[in-house]
């Protein structure tokens, strides 16, 4: 039994880092709620300018004309179908995200600046992260893209915010790089 | 040619095929179709011989595909409900009878040469999602306003 002990006090730690993480995300909401709508002022600029994949996949938009005007083997077939979009979207968003990742590794190997908290902090969201998108990957094979919006929206508004600490991050390691990076995660979330 | 000129060209004739051939055709859809229909699936190029005369084939291609990728866009980010009924403007637009049309795009899937050369994976499978969709619906609507006018 006492042999056990080291690994449960990690175990706990990690759970402590991780919640004490997710409720800064929380407290720190409102710069993704501000990253969020300026994606939605864009799309409503012009139709060729919307690029937010995401929302078109999890918007609810279709479903409700698809539940009004359709019968129910219609209704099962596009639950179907954008089940399967979502996970294809979700599945994307992680690789991009963990290629930016392994980017800033390789930058931040070869930086002298390297602040180890803020790494280590950077290293734990993307461990969130990744169990976070696994677990929306999950839940959206059991329930579908339109009963998981919610979850889905305030997931990816988390993101958004870590996106931009990356981004701060980035510029303090490698401001000059930060600029060629960021551009390419740009790219890449827009397409997304 | 250079690259500046080049690009002006493009510019030009993508404003000349916007104002004087897609401008003409009834919705986004069947722009998109006029387009595909342009393109040699063997090369992936697009021949227009008005446009080739003035300008040169390769400008002509690449001011197509561009336009190409454009209304595809547009149509990738309507709504299932804009889909349906830029489906019903172009079907109305055809001589076909529809349900004949509905059965044969279904059948052979003839909607799959409507995606550009140069997109995004994700989103043509949106496009391709939904289109699937637009002709099961509007097949849906047909049967029932047939099933409508035998009992009439």
């Amino acid at each position: 039994m006492i042999q056990w002990l080291p690994y449960l006090f990690l175990g706990l730690l990690l759970l402590a880092v991780l919640g004490w993480w997710v409720w800064d995300a929380i407290v720190h909401r409102s710069a993704a709620e501000l990253l969020t709508p300026r994606q939605h002022r864009l799309g409503a600029e012009s139709v060729g300018s919307r690029r937010d994949l995401g929302e078109r996949i999890f918007g609810p938009q279709d479903w409700d004309f698809v539940v009004r005007e359709t019968p129910p083997q219609i209704q099962r077939m596009f639950q179907r179908d954008r089940t399967l979009l979502a996970i294809a979207w979700l599945r994307r968003t992680r690789i991009r995200t963990s290629q930016v990742m392994h980017a800033h590794v390789a930058v931040a190997r070869q930086s002298k600046d390297v602040q180890i908290g803020m790494e280590v902090k950077l290293a734990l969201s993307y461990v969130l992260f990744l169990i976070l998108s696994n677990s929306l990957i999950g839940w959206v094979w059991l329930r579908g893209p339109v009963q998981t919006r919610r979850i889905v929206r305030q997931t990816l508004q988390w993101v958004a915010w870590q996106r931009a600490a990356f981004e701060r991050l980035m510029a303090v390691v490698d401001p000059a790089n930060h600029k060629a990076l960021e551009t390419g995660f740009n790219q890449g979330t827009a397409q997304s | 040619m250079s690259y500046a000129t080049r690009n002006i060209d493009i510019e030009r004739l993508i404003t000349d095929l916007r104002s004087r051939t897609l401008s003409r055709l009834p919705g986004d859809f069947s722009r998109l179709v006029y387009l595909a229909s342009s393109r040699d699936c063997n090369t992936g190029k697009y021949y227009h011989d008005g446009l080739a005369f003035h300008f040169s084939q390769n400008v002509a291609s690449k001011a197509m595909a561009l336009c190409h990728k454009e209304i595809f866009d547009r149509l990738v980010y309507a709504s299932l409900e804009e889909l349906i009924d830029e489906l019903s403007n172009y079907i109305s637009s055809t001589d076909e009878r529809p349900e004949d049309f509905l059965k044969s795009w279904e059948h052979l899937g003839s909607y799959r040469i409507t995606i550009p050369s140069e997109c995004d994976e994700l989103e043509a499978d949106v496009f391709l999602s939904n289109l699937k969709m637009a002709l099961a619906i509007l097949q849906t609507r047909q049967k029932h306003a047939s099933r409508d006018e035998q009992s009439a």
